[in-house]
């Protein structure tokens, strides 16, 4: 008896370490950003707020933020003006090729992002080339790579919350008289709102942390908050970086609180 | 929607399927066939249809090392990563308290979810020489300025923090699946915990384990910024390499071979696992 309590006790501490590990970087970097000193060592002489209006102060860390909040945004609008319809013709729909057709919906989230966005590139360089239309650099060439590698997400979640849906009831308000159009808007949308606000914030944050698709598509002055930290980083390490992570860390930690109520997180993967 | 046919319904993934088409199938067509054009300074490339570049690939033995590190690494890391990980896994599985488990999810997908930049800053801070593990390491009497920023054990350690957590939450959502009567059929049978664990658990929990273990590498075989922030300049990975030649040294007809190189070693040896592990698997279920 005595041994199995061991046992146990060994097992919880090993466990309860590595959840230690894993939350290991957030807090570091949490801790960072209330250093006093601007030269990092540990333990800390003391501890200020004052990086916190430093990270703001610089431009790219400012803009970086301002850009990644928009381009999420977009990103997550069109993931669902494109997710939403092939979706429901994944659930809803009998016809040849339904398997081919989810394997090429998802390819996005297979192919390794250096990869794809180094074809984007390349393409994008050859439309400008043929059009004289300028599109990597620019805006909507961001945008078009942050709906490719978010949409498949948002596919994904919006699948698992139709495939769980009561078909009776829609059925009921269709013999009740209601045309197809009144049933979907009365009937099916608000039943799936749940599956639609989870979708729409996991791809949120997916759009928003993304770093491999961007590196080739960023231009001067239109920088992501990821590519600015990675080219701070690059030449700095200070308590700076610690108030900007702090920052994306509460975005997506509320991001991901909510996408938790309304879908279940750990099925999402 | 209730009324109509269920064949026409397909047609609302027309636009969606589209995209996927416009945006990665053709970009990936159009690169591949840059791998087969011939490299001219100046002049970015000129058409050729010529296997040099991956013959430039197998002959040049620095190219090689950084395949080779990019492997051992990558393998490393996720053989860590399954050992450390399944028992958390099994242990959130197992935990039945609703608001413990949504918490442990959180705690385990936000930092999945942090950003490998952010991320790599901690491990920045943590390993370098006047860095968290130094200062605790002095203070233990250990020795002095041991800093693992910029060698292969910090870019290992900071992988399979990259990787742990969608190795556990993998893991999780199939041991979800094993039953817990299962075990304790098992163990009222007479076996005991742990023989109830290898012979029940263990077996029906594979094709999770098949699925973490590929996910972890092929996301470790294609890492970025942790090879960049965490390696150093010195510590070459595939993923950088690329990214130098098609972005820098602006060879693409190389950088295209070399993505075409890293795609197929890494869905390559995803694939053959997949396969072996599918004829074990059959035969243990027979």
């Amino acid at each position: 008896m005595c041994e199995g309590t061991a046992t146990r006790l060994a097992f919880a501490v090993s466990v309860w370490t590595v959840i230690g590990f894993v939350l290991l970087p957030l807090s570091v970097v949490v801790w960072l950003s209330f250093f006093a000193n601007r030269i990092i060592s540990f333990p800390p002489t003391g501890y200020t707020l004052a990086w916190y209006a430093r990270a703001w102060g610089v431009a790219d860390f400012r803009n970086g933020l301002l850009l990644s909040l928009q381009l999420g945004g977009c990103a997550t609008l069109g993931s669902l003006l494109l997710g939403a319809p092939a979706a429901l013709a994944l659930v809803r729909g009998r016809f040849p090729g339904r398997e081919a057709l989810s394997t090429l919906l998802l390819a996005p989230m297979i192919v390794p992002g250096i990869v794809g966005g180094s074809a984007l590139f390349m393409a994008y360089i050859e439309f400008e080339v043929a059009t004289d239309q300028q599109l990597a650099g620019t805006l909507p060439g961001l945008l078009a790579a942050h709906v490719l590698i978010a949409r498949p997400w948002t596919v994904r979640l919006l699948t698992a919350s139709l495939t769980g849906l009561d078909r009776a009831v829609e059925e009921a308000a269709a013999n009740l008289g209601a045309s197809p159009r009144r049933v979907f808007l009365l009937v099916t949308l608000p039943m799936v709102r749940p599956g639609v606000i989870a979708a729409a914030l996991f791809s949120f944050v997916i759009s928003f942390i993304d770093l491999e698709k961007s590196l080739f598509l960023v231009g001067p002055g239109r920088t992501t908050l990821q590519i600015a930290i990675v080219n701070y980083l690059e030449w700095n390490l200070d308590p700076t970086i610690g108030a900007v992570a702090t920052v994306q860390i509460l975005i997506i930690t509320a991001a991901l609180v909510v996408t938790d109520h309304y879908a279940k997180l750990s099925r999402v993967f | 929607m209730g009324a109509t046919n269920p064949n026409r319904t397909g047609l609302l993934a027309v636009p969606a399927g589209l995209f996927v088409a416009l945006f990665l199938l053709a970009p990936l067509a159009l690169m591949f066939r840059y791998s087969l054009n011939r490299f001219a300074p100046g002049e970015m490339m000129e058409q050729a249809l010529t296997l040099e570049n991956y013959g430039k690939f197998l002959a040049d033995g620095y190219y090689q090392g950084v395949l080779w590190t990019t492997l051992w690494t990558s393998g490393l890391a996720t053989l860590i990563c399954l050992v450390l990980g399944y028992p958390v896994a099994w242990f959130m599985a197992r935990t039945t308290a609703p608001r413990l488990k949504s918490l442990l999810v959180i705690a385990i997908v936000v930092p999945l979810l942090m950003g490998n930049a952010v991320r790599s800053a901690a491990w920045m801070v943590v390993l370098g020489e006047k860095g968290m593990l130094a200062a605790l390491v002095g203070a233990l009497g250990l020795g002095e300025r041991f800093g693992l920023l910029y060698t292969a054990p910090g870019v290992v350690i900071a992988l399979v923090s990259v990787l742990l957590p969608f190795m556990i939450i993998t893991l999780q959502s199939v041991l979800e699946g094993v039953s817990h009567s299962l075990e304790e059929a098992a163990m009222s049978l007479g076996a005991s915990p742990r023989a109830a664990f290898v012979q029940v658990v263990l077996p029906l929990s594979l094709p999770g384990v098949l699925a973490g273990t590929s996910l972890c590498f092929i996301l470790a075989m294609n890492a970025y910024a942790t090879p960049v922030l965490v390696g150093g300049p010195q510590f070459h990975m595939m993923a950088p390499t690329v990214y130098q030649q098609v972005s820098k040294a602006m060879n693409w007809p190389f950088g295209a071979a070399l993505a075409f190189v890293l795609m197929s070693v890494t869905l390559g040896l995803s694939i053959a696992a997949n396969l072996l592990m599918q004829r074990r698997y059959r035969r243990w279920a027979e």
